[in-house]
C-alpha cells in the first residue's frame, strides 16, 4: 500500500529563477497573480488581494465554460519567507483548506515548498469567531 | 490538462465532502495512521491493536471510532471478538484530493517560474519544464 502519511496533503516543490523577495511578492500582488493563477483551461482569471494577515484574496478564473472562484485569507504574511492562507474552491468542497508556502532564496533563484492540506473536520471555523481566534486555532498547523 | 474535475462542482456532493473530511481528521493522527498501516497487512481484533501500540485501551477505542466515521475501518462482532478490516475506498478519495492538489500546484509554480523569470533582463531560467 502507498506510505500513507502522503496521502492527506500535498507536497509540492520547485526551483524559481527569480530572488525570493520577487517571488513573494508575486503572490500578494493582484495584477501579477492573475497571469499565473489560472489553469489552461481558463482563458483568463482576476484577482483582488487585501494583503494583510486577515485579509481576504478573491481568485476567479474565467474561460468558455464559466467561472471558478477561489477564495481564502492571509493567516501569516511573513516576507520573504513564508505564506499560509485558507483556500476554498469547487474542488475544496467549499470548506477551507490550508495552504503553507515556503521561500528559500539562493542567489537569485528561490526553492518554493508549497504544501496544501484539508483542515480537520472540528478546526472549520465558526461565524462568530474573530479572526484572531481562527489564526490562533489553527496556528499549530503551520 | 488542470482543469477542475466536475465531481468537486456539484452541492450535492456535500456529504461526500464531509466525509473526505473525516477522512483527512483520521489521516492527520500518526497513531492511526500506523493502525491503518497494520490493518492494511491483515484484519486484527481491538484488543490485539491494544495490545500492540503503546496506549490504552481506551486511547485505542478512540482512535478506532474516529478512523470508523471517516469509513477507513470496518468493524465486525464475532461474539466477544471485535476485528478490524480495512476499507481502502476512502483512501482511494482522499488521494484523488492529493493528486488533483498536486497537478494543480505543479502546473501553477510552472507558470509563476515562467512569468517572473521572463521579467528578469538576462535571468537564467531554471530549465525544468
Amino acid at each position: 500500500m502507498a506510505e500513507l502519511s502522503a496521502q492527506y496533503q500535498v507536497c509540492v516543490h520547485r526551483t524559481i529563477g527569480a530572488p525570493a523577495g520577487e517571488v513573494f511578492d508575486a503572490w500578494l500582488d493582484a495584477g501579477i497573480l492573475a497571469q499565473w493563477m489560472k489553469t489552461r483551461a481558463f482563458t483568463h482569471a482576476s484577482a483582488k488581494c487585501d494583503a494583510h494577515e486577515g485579509g481576504a484574496f478573491d481568485i476567479v478564473m474565467h474561460g468558455p465554460e464559466g467561472e471558478i472562484r477561489h477564495v481564502g485569507r492571509y493567516l501569516v504574511i511573513d516576507r520573504p519567507h513564508k505564506l499560509v492562507f485558507t483556500w476554498s474552491s469547487p474542488a475544496t468542497g467549499h470548506r477551507d483548506s490550508l495552504v503553507t508556502v515556503e521561500f528559500f532564496g539562493h542567489a537569485g533563484t528561490t526553492d518554493l515548498v508549497v504544501t496544501h492540506r484539508q483542515l480537520p473536520g472540528d478546526a472549520c471555523s465558526s461565524h462568530n469567531e474573530g479572526w484572531g481566534d481562527v489564526l490562533e486555532r489553527l496556528s499549530h498547523l503551520f | 490538462m488542470g482543469c477542475l474535475r466536475p465531481k468537486f462542482t456539484h452541492m450535492d456532493e456535500y456529504s461526500e465532502d464531509q466525509r473526505l473530511n473525516d477522512v483527512f481528521t483520521a489521516m492527520a493522527d500518526p497513531t492511526r495512521r500506523a493502525i491503518l498501516a497494520r490493518l492494511a497487512h491483515e484484519s486484527a481484533r481491538v484488543t490485539e491493536l491494544a495490545r500492540d501500540f503503546p496506549i490504552s485501551l481506551n486511547s485505542t477505542s478512540k482512535h478506532i471510532k474516529i478512523l470508523e466515521r471517516a469509513g477507513l475501518v470496518v468493524r465486525t462482532i464475532n461474539g466477544r471478538d471485535h476485528v478490524l478490516t480495512l476499507n481502502a475506498g476512502p483512501l482511494a478519495e482522499a488521494a484523488e484530493w492529493v493528486q488533483h492538489f498536486e497537478r494543480f500546484w505543479d502546473e501553477r509554480l510552472a507558470a509563476l517560474d515562467q512569468l517572473v523569470s521572463k521579467r528578469r533582463t538576462g535571468a537564467k531560467g531554471t530549465g525544468d519544464g
